[in-house]
């Protein structure tokens, strides 16, 4: 099980020597280089949770247009939920392209029992056609949801994962936040049992998935 | 320690970062760039990684990355949201590392979408040092650099 604060803290140092913040890590002051190489207990890129989440009560509408919701819709299948933004340039895209691929790698039947879910967090942007166009781009398969803010607001904070409205920065930019995690859902009990955070790869996704669609634990 | 860190990054550089002093063990070796690379993008939008070396004894700041394919800004990344930078220092002796999940350059309104195997080239401005042109190739939408840790 992967130790989060220590991989934060080891992302942290691995990033630079003078500046960023995660906000929540230990001070950085003088923390040498090296420290990165000795992260111990992180070979495995899932957490498994002890007490796993339930699944979000969410309704909203798919890039179809259409009403999706979520528990009905992925009742009893292996269901990846993640919450991001499109006019993300960096961890969004990686994290669905890594899925994308992985799922890629599992037997066609089971290619269709996964769900890969991503819920935006930029509704006023991500309306249904443009989350269409972009998951065009990584998986057609995948479902993009959007609607009010607020519910997907409280139904992130259900699983944990906390996110801000998108704002505006002092250049006047406009700005959003995605969830720092996927969250995969067992099809046998439909609950939210492991965690991946963005260091997960495209290998720890191929080496897990064919897991996750079984229900086990990786 | 430190020179040990920095000449191993320096010998994993990968290919496409225009390096113009090497991984010299002199102390006016100036910036260098390495590991540079760009995930093929999903849409107009990209991001960009690359280490700054700074193998001399000033202290120098990147004030702005240009290109001719599209607009770039400079962003840190804080436990999800991503907040716009104007300068990064670069230590003397020091590094200035863009990774995936912290610091990052984005671009935006790209005029086509770069494929893998592609290059982009990028343009570094510092506050004391000369420009640095970088030729960033583009990677798998699912690239990781090997860092050797």
């Amino acid at each position: 099980m992967r130790k989060k604060t220590l991989a934060a803290a080891a992302l942290l140092a691995a990033a630079t020597l003078t500046l960023s913040a995660c906000g929540s890590s230990a001070d950085d002051s003088g923390s040498p280089v090296s420290v990165v190489s000795e992260e111990p207990g992180s070979d495995k890129p899932a957490t498994v949770l002890d007490q796993p989440f339930e699944k979000p009560d969410l309704v909203l509408t798919d890039a179809q247009g259409k009403k999706y919701d979520l528990r009905a819709a992925t009742k009893g299948k292996p269901t990846l939920l993640y919450f991001g933004y499109t006019h993300c340039p960096d961890i969004c895209p990686t994290t669905m392209s890594n899925i994308a691929v992985a799922k890629k790698q599992l037997p066609k039947a089971e290619q269709d029992e996964l769900q890969v879910v991503f819920v935006t967090t930029d509704p006023a942007r991500d309306t249904p056609a443009e989350l269409g166009k972009w998951l065009k781009g990584i998986d057609p398969t995948f479902v993009g949801l959007t609607g009010s803010f607020a519910t997907i607001q409280s139904s992130a904070r259900t699983l944990g994962i906390s996110i801000e409205p998108t704002s505006k920065d002092k250049n006047g930019k406009l700005v959003s936040m995605h969830g720092t995690q996927v969250v995969a859902f067992s099809p046998k009990t439909d609950a939210g049992y492991l965690l991946y955070g963005e260091d997960a790869t495209v290998d720890d996704y191929i080496k897990d998935l064919p897991k996750i669609v079984k229900g086990q634990t990786p | 320690m430190r020179r040990t860190a920095l000449t191993a990054l320096c010998a994993t550089a990968l290919t496409g970062a225009l390096v113009l002093t090497g991984c010299s063990d002199s102390d006016d070796g100036g910036i260098s760039v390495s590991g540079a690379y760009m995930p093929q993008p999903v849409s107009d939008m990209a991001a960009g990684f690359l280490t700054i070396v700074n193998d001399s004894g000033t202290a120098d700041q990147l004030t702005s990355v240009t290109s001719d394919d599209g607009e770039i800004t400079m962003h840190e990344t804080n436990s999800g949201a991503m907040a716009e930078v104007s300068r990064f220092s670069v230590p003397a002796h020091g590094q200035l590392v863009f990774k995936s999940g912290a610091n990052h350059l984005m671009f935006d309104k790209l005029k086509h979408k770069p494929k893998q195997g592609q290059t982009v080239t990028v343009e570094l401005h510092f506050a004391e040092s000369d420009p640095v042109v970088v030729k960033m190739p583009v990677k798998s939408a699912t690239y990781v650099p090997k860092t050797g840790h």
